[in-house]
Parts: structure tokens; C-alpha cells; sequence
């Protein structure tokens, strides 16, 4: 929407048509290249990496492989090595070399089903700790996987016996700022968000949002846990003020109904964690800003310390399909520089201006 | 009989005719003044002046002036000639009258000619109105897009520097670290060897590699990488955390709009579980089992397998009278109707298992796409192709992806065709 003159622009920069349908796209870290991922017409899974060239992308590599690949991330890759995690959809992880596409650095047939969502940690000189990488999967379960350790997780959160799965949609790592803690944050498509903890290995918080839940993140992963992004199906997401837990009553949050359609993707610009971007069903992105209430916690009847939460306000909206905005990432080095991917299969390269008015 | 006013006064020159009339006390108003090019009358009852005039004038250019008691024509000559008299001196009275229709046809005409004109000229205003206000939200349309094309290229250079600034620092960077390189080889592949056990073997010919042409800020130099190698804590304990999770009986996800449908489907299906009529006195010589109405469809079912439609049906009938809000039963037995050509039964038995398969929610669309084609396939047998057709639609609405009955639709349609061409 046309906006007054001060307030942030989604500029459309380049436009990619794709000849396959594209899960996922990231940057990679310290350059102007981007990743494509996703599924071909036959069958295979297809990695592409482009360079931005003034208005166009140049395509510079095509990597096929047997299966085709649902996610991927740099999270838990060193800045030298840069090598990329995938989950594919018939639940192997994979972690490639791209300059050696041939054969996987680390492989393991880690779920039954289909890894819907990955995340990773302790790479890019980001935060401390050992590198890990993090999966959650249509057969219910949620891994954590080292690099250093083949074949077996080094968490493991399943089902109970007896009970039936429900699909983990997203995954997302926080807290993560020293080398000792760490949570994972899983959504499920019942509703679901559960908290892991993993360094007491157990389940630190948990609740429903009644709509099933498309993807979790937390505003930065590499700090004391502050704010977590949930976006679910009928156009819902809630913000959560993580500072703050309440004995019964968990976590604070704020909830915003932003469009008809399915969230697909929330990601935090990384240069301001109070801002973020929501993609959605009806092709359209969403831009947001959190504002901290005057006190983040308060005391409740029995004492015992209660979070509030801020409100969100809407910076800018801007309609770029008339599919799915399925996946979208905000480039680490260049402020406002982000790409997105949609089930139109177009790539899309965007800069949002006026990020430093904010 | 009018009265005639004789007394005028009249001067000329060569392109125009000046006449005076003075009026005797009576008012003149412009409607009592009738002028064509020849004909020229005032017409104020009781009185009356008429003259033919001796050539013609040109009447839309000519001026009547009222005032004075009087009225002052300054009539235009459509030929500049001198006039012998005002009026045409023998003046037969036919022509008289012809002339003066004509003078009255041709005053129509100009009148309507004038309406038209206005017409014409009002609707060039408004055409020539509209195209400037478009021209207007052009121009404001255009500055938006001028300032948004602005932006857009500012972006695009500040872009274009970031990214060569990028490229620079990474030539820079490898040139720098070629050389280091080359100094430290020797004492680095031994440690290297040293650390096979944490790195991979791919992993470390590639990393070697790696550093040649790496574009990265980060730490400089092999050593502190091993270094930070060597600081990262071991890979955790492996442990299992289990999970609940918040109960749900679809296997579809949590939408909050479709909460209440789900909610209502589940209720009935419950309820149906519950009744039981069992006070029917023949039931009472039946075995425990046999009074399951589950049980009994299993039976119904096996005999359909078999071929033995009469016997399932039968069962069926039975299912019914011990629990009747079991939609399955009507559909099976629909089946077996359809088998034995009982047409309209099969449709009866469909139509209610349609109605028991209220509320629409995913868990039943299987039954429901069965029930429609069902009933379908009956009314096409009937020959009530139309229904037939309604029902097939459905069928697809629920289940777009089955070619089967895509197929069958088309069927129906060309048949639907066929018949009303032929009749």
C-alpha cells in the first residue's frame, strides 16, 4: 500500500522465475549469493545458488539430488566453511559443501517422514557452544543433532508410547548464550508450542494457540531468551514476552490477526530485534514493529513475578503474489536485503528502506 | 379580426434594413416576434403586422429591440442589395400563405437544429471535462510512480556498492591469506594430522582449500580456527525427552473456524453409538453379539463381497431397526440396492445417509463422495440424467482429484446432450 513518505518501502528488486517449486531460500552468509531449494517436476531435489548482478540473479551453480528438499540453514556452520544443512522430504539430513556438492559432509536418515522445518546454532561466530542442528518432522519427533556425533541425536523429544504423532511444523533454537543453555522451540500442526530445555533435557513450558502453528522464531538465538514469534493457520501469530515465566500461566503474549489466510513464515531482521516480517497465503508480506510495555513484568496476587506483553504495529504491507509466500530470509550483511520464495515459482529479491527511521 | 399595424417607418443601407414599429400602447415581449428569412410578424392580440419582406434576411443575426412603445428590427440582408420597398408589393394571397408556412417549417427546423447543437456542445464539454481530470490523476499517478522509481534505483546503486565493497574486501582477504598460507604449510599439516580424529577427512582437505579462496571476515588465520576447534565443549549426552500432546481425533491440523463443525460431527457420531432399540421382541432369540448393529454390518458386508446382495441387505435392515443414525449402514445398503436394481431404494438409502452425514467436515468426505456417486449412478439408471449430473458435481466438489468420476460426469453430459438434441 502507497504509505506516507517516512515510513518503510518494500521494494521489489528482481524477479526469478524458477522451473520448480522452491521450499526454501537463504543467504549465504558474507556474500551477495542466495540459495534456492526445493523440488523439481520429476521428483529430484534441486539446490541452485545465484549472485545478485545489478537488477538480475546469474545463476552460478545447479546441485540435483534423489530426494527433493524441504528446508536448509547455515545456522550451525562456521564462516570459513559455510556449509549448508538440509532436511529433505524423505527425512534425511544431509549437510553439503557446496564447492563438493557430491557427497555429503555428514548424513543420517534422521525422521520416518518428511523434515518439515531445520534450524541451526553455534556457527557463523554467532553466540557459544557446540554447532548444532535441530529438526522436527511430520512423524511427530524433534531432533538435535551434532556435526562431531553420526547416527544417533543428541536430543531426541517423541512421542510418548501409545500416543499418536501429531506433525512438527517448525522448529526454532534460542537461547543459546552461553555454552551451556540452549532451548528448542517446536510447533505443531495440533497447536501445540512445547519449550525444550536442553540442558536440563526436559520440557520447560508448553501451550496450545488453537490454530495449528506454522513457524516459531525467537527474535535473536545467541541471547538470553527475550521475545518468541508463533504464526499459525487462519492468519493469526502471537508474540510472546519470553523474560518472564509464570509458574501456571507460562509466558505473556501478545496476538494480532493480520490477513485471512495462513502465516507461513515470521523471520527477525537481524540488525533490529524488534522488528519482523511476516509472510502469508495470500502472497503478501507484512512488516512489524514490537513496543516494549512500560514494564515488562509485574507482580501478580500471590507474588509471584507475571510478564506483560507489548503491542505490535503494522510498518508496512506490501502484496507480491497471488500464491504463498512460503519462505523468506533477511540478509545477514546488508540492512533491509531480504528474499523470499514462492509456491508461484518465482524468487524474489526485496529491499526494505527507511530500516534506520525506525 | 386583428388590427392591423400599418404604421411603421423603415430606412436601409446596403446590408441592412432598419424598421420601426411603434406599438399603440400595447407590450411586446421577444415571444410575440415570429422571423424567418423572408417573413417577419409581431404578433400582440388584437394586433397584428406581417410583411413579406422583398429579399431574404439573414433571421439569426437580425435584432429586435423592445422599448419605447416601440420596436426597432435591425434586420440582416443575406445580399447586399438595395431594397425598392420593405415588402414585396404584389403579394398574392396564396403566396401569402405559403409563405407563411414555410416561414413557420423552417422556424421548427431551426429550433430543432438549435436543440441539437446544444446537445452536441454540451456533451463535448463534458467529454473534454472528463479527459481533464484524467489527465489530472495521470500526472498525480505518475509523480508517485516517479518517486517510488526514485527510491528504487537509490537502493539499487547503494546495493550495487555494497556488494563490490564485498567483493574487494574478499580479494583483499585471500591475497593476504595466500601468503600466510604459504609460511605456515609445514608446521599446520602436522597438526592437522592431529586433529583427523575430530574433522573429517573430506572435511579437512576441503577446509584446506577453503582458505585459498574463503570470503569471510572472521578469524584470519588456520590457527585460531583449531583454536576455536578445540574450545568447543564435547557433543551432549544423548538423551530422550517424551511428549504429550494436546489431544486431537482428526488427523487434520487445528483451523478455530472449522472447531465447531468438528465439535458437532463428533457429538452425533457418539450419540448414534449410544441408541439402541432393543425391546424389539423378535431380538430377544438373538446372541449378545448379534444385537451389535457393528457386527452385523460386518456381516452385511462380507455377504455384498460374496455376491449374496439379498442377504446383506436383509442384514442391513436388521443394523437399521436396532441403531438408525448410522449413516454407513444406509450407504452399504444403497450399494447392495443399486446391485439388485432397486433403483429407488438406492436413492431413499442414499439421501438419508447424506442427511446423517451432516455436518461436512474431512473425516466423512469419503463416505459422503461414496453416497453422492451412489445416488448418481441410481438417477442415471432412472435415466433422470440431470440429478444424476447434480449428484456426480458434488462428488467432485469433494473430490476434485478422482478421474474416475470425472470421467463419468462427462459421460453423463454428453448423454444429457445427445437426448436433448434428439428431441
Amino acid at each position: 500500500a502507497a504509505a506516507g513518505p517516512e515510513r518503510p518501502q518494500v521494494v521489489s528488486h528482481v524477479q526469478q522465475a524458477l522451473s520448480y517449486t522452491v521450499f526454501d531460500c537463504k543467504w549465504v552468509p558474507r556474500s551477495a549469493r542466495l540459495l534456492c531449494l526445493g523440488s523439481a517436476a520429476r521428483g529430484t531435489g534441486l539446490v541452485q545458488l545465484y549472485e545478485l548482478h545489478g537488477a538480475r540473479l546469474e545463476l552460478l551453480r545447479e546441485i540435483e539430488k534423489p530426494k527433493p528438499i524441504k528446508c536448509g540453514t547455515f545456522g550451525a556452520t562456521s564462516l570459513q566453511q559455510r556449509y549448508l544443512a538440509t532436511g529433505d522430504f524423505d527425512g534425511n539430513l544431509n549437510i553439503w559443501n557446496l564447492e563438493a556438492p557430491e557427497i555429503p559432509v555428514y548424513s543420517v536418515k534422521g525422521h520416518k517422514e518428511i523434515i518439515n522445518s531445520i534450524d541451526g546454532v553455534g556457527g557463523l561466530g554467532i553466540g557459544e557452544g557446540a554447532p548444532e542442528i535441530v529438526t522436527g518432522s511430520r512423524d511427530g519427533t524433534v531432533k538435535v543433532w551434532d556435526p562431531r556425533q553420526n547416527n544417533t541425536p543428541v536430543a531426541n523429544m517423541e512421542p510418548v508410547q501409545g500416543e499418536s504423532k501429531r506433525d512438527c511444523w517448525t522448529v526454532a533454537f534460542g537461547n543459546a548464550y552461553n555454552q551451556e543453555e540452549r532451548v528448542v522451540c517446536a510447533g505443531y500442526d495440533n497447536g501445540d508450542i512445547k519449550l525444550f530445555d536442553l540442558k536440563t533435557m526436559s520440557l520447560r513450558w508448553e501451550t496450545n494457540i488453537k490454530n495449528g502453528v506454522c513457524s516459531v522464531e525467537f527474535d535473536r538465538k545467541d541471547i538470553n531468551m527475550n521475545k518468541l514469534v508463533a504464526t499459525s493457520l487462519e492468519g493469526k501469530f502471537h508474540v510472546f514476552d519470553m523474560r518472564t515465566q509464570h509458574p501456571t500461566k507460562g509466558f505473556a503474549s501478545v496476538s494480532e490477526k493480520a490477513q485471512k489466510s495462513t502465516i507461513w513464515q515470521v523471520r527477525h531482521l537481524p540488525q533490529n530485534r524488534d522488528v519482523f516480517m511476516t509472510s502469508g497465503g495470500s502472497g503478501s508480506l507484512h512488516l512489524w514493529k514490537y513496543e516494549y510495555p512500560a514494564q515488562r513484568s509485574r507482580k501478580d496476587s500471590e507474588g509471584s513475578e507475571m510478564g506483560v506483553a507489548g503491542s505490535v504495529c503494522l510498518l508496512q504491507n506490501v502484496t507480491l503474489s497471488t500464491q504463498p509466500i512460503s519462505s523468506l530470509d533477511w540478509s545477514p550483511d546488508k540492512k533491509g536485503l531480504c528474499v523470499c520464495g514462492a509456491f508461484d515459482q518465482t524468487v524474489r529479491v526485496l529491499i526494505v528502506t527507511k530500516l534506520n527511521k525506525i | 379580426m386583428p388590427v392591423w399595424l400599418r404604421e411603421h417607418s423603415w430606412r436601409q443601407t446596403l446590408t441592412a434594413v432598419y424598421l420601426s414599429l411603434p406599438l399603440r400602447g400595447a407590450r411586446a415581449t421577444p415571444a410575440n416576434i415570429f422571423c424567418s428569412e423572408q417573413y417577419l410578424k409581431v404578433s400582440i392580440p388584437p394586433f397584428l403586422f406581417e410583411a413579406i419582406l422583398y429579399a431574404p434576411i439573414d433571421d439569426t443575426n437580425s435584432t429586435a429591440k423592445i422599448g419605447n412603445g416601440n420596436i426597432f428590427f435591425t434586420l440582416c440582408k443575406k445580399e447586399p442589395a438595395m431594397w425598392d420597398s420593405l415588402t414585396l408589393a404584389n403579394a398574392g394571397k396564396e403566396k401569402l400563405q405559403y409563405l407563411r408556412e414555410n416561414a413557420v417549417l423552417k422556424a421548427q427546423e431551426k429550433a430543432k437544429q438549435e436543440t441539437e447543437a446544444k446537445k452536441i456542445t454540451k456533451q463535448e464539454q463534458k467529454k473534454y471535462a472528463l479527459e481533464a481530470t484524467m489527465k489530472l490523476e495521470e500526472a498525480e499517478r505518475k509523480r508517485i510512480e516517479d518517486l517510488k522509481e526514485k527510491e528504487r534505483q537509490k537502493v539499487a546503486t547503494e546495493l550495487e556498492f555494497w556488494k563490490n565493497q564485498q567483493k574487494d574486501a574478499d580479494k583483499y582477504k585471500s591475497i593476504q591469506k595466500k601468503g600466510e598460507f604459504r609460511q605456515e604449510t609445514e608446521p599446520l599439516k602436522e597438526r592437522k594430522n592431529e586433529e583427523m580424529n575430530k574433522t573429517r577427512i573430506p572435511n579437512e582437505g576441503t577446509s584446506k582449500i577453503r582458505l585459498k579462496t574463503t570470503k569471510g571476515h572472521g578469524s584470519c588465520s588456520i590457527f585460531s580456527q583449531n583454536l576455536k576447534e578445540e574450545q568447543l565443549p564435547a557433543p551432549r549426552a544423548a538423551a530422550t525427552i517424551k511428549v504429550n500432546f494436546t489431544p486431537r481425533v482428526f488427523p487434520t491440523a487445528l483451523r478455530e473456524s472449522r472447531v465447531a463443525e468438528e465439535e458437532e460431527w463428533l457429538y452425533k457420531q457418539a450419540e448414534a453409538r449410544r441408541i439402541i432399540n432393543s425391546d424389539l421382541p423378535e431380538l430377544e432369540d438373538l446372541k449378545e453379539e448379534e444385537k451389535n448393529p457393528d457386527w452385523i454390518k460386518e456381516k452385511g458386508n462380507k455377504m455384498f463381497a460374496m455376491g449374496n446382495y439379498l442377504g446383506a441387505v436383509n442384514a442391513y435392515n436388521l443394523a437399521v431397526r436396532l441403531n438408525n443414525k448410522l449413516p454407513l449402514l444406509y450407504l452399504n445398503r444403497a450399494a447392495c440396492h443399486l446391485k439388485l436394481r432397486n433403483l429407488h431404494k438406492a436413492v431413499e438409502d442414499s439421501s438419508k445417509a447424506l442427511e446423517l452425514l451432516t455436518p461436512p467436515v474431512p473425516d466423512n468426505e469419503n463416505a459422503r463422495v461414496k453416497a453422492h456417486v451412489r445416488r448418481g449412478t441410481a438417477f442415471c439408471q432412472l435415466e433422470l440424467y440431470a440429478e444424476g449430473l447434480q449428484d456426480y458435481e458434488a462428488a467432485l466438489k469433494i473430490d476434485p482429484k478422482n478421474k474416475n468420476i470425472e470421467k463419468d460426469a462427462e459421460k453423463i453430459r454428453h448423454l444429457i446432450q445427445e437426448t436433448m438434441q434428439s428431441s
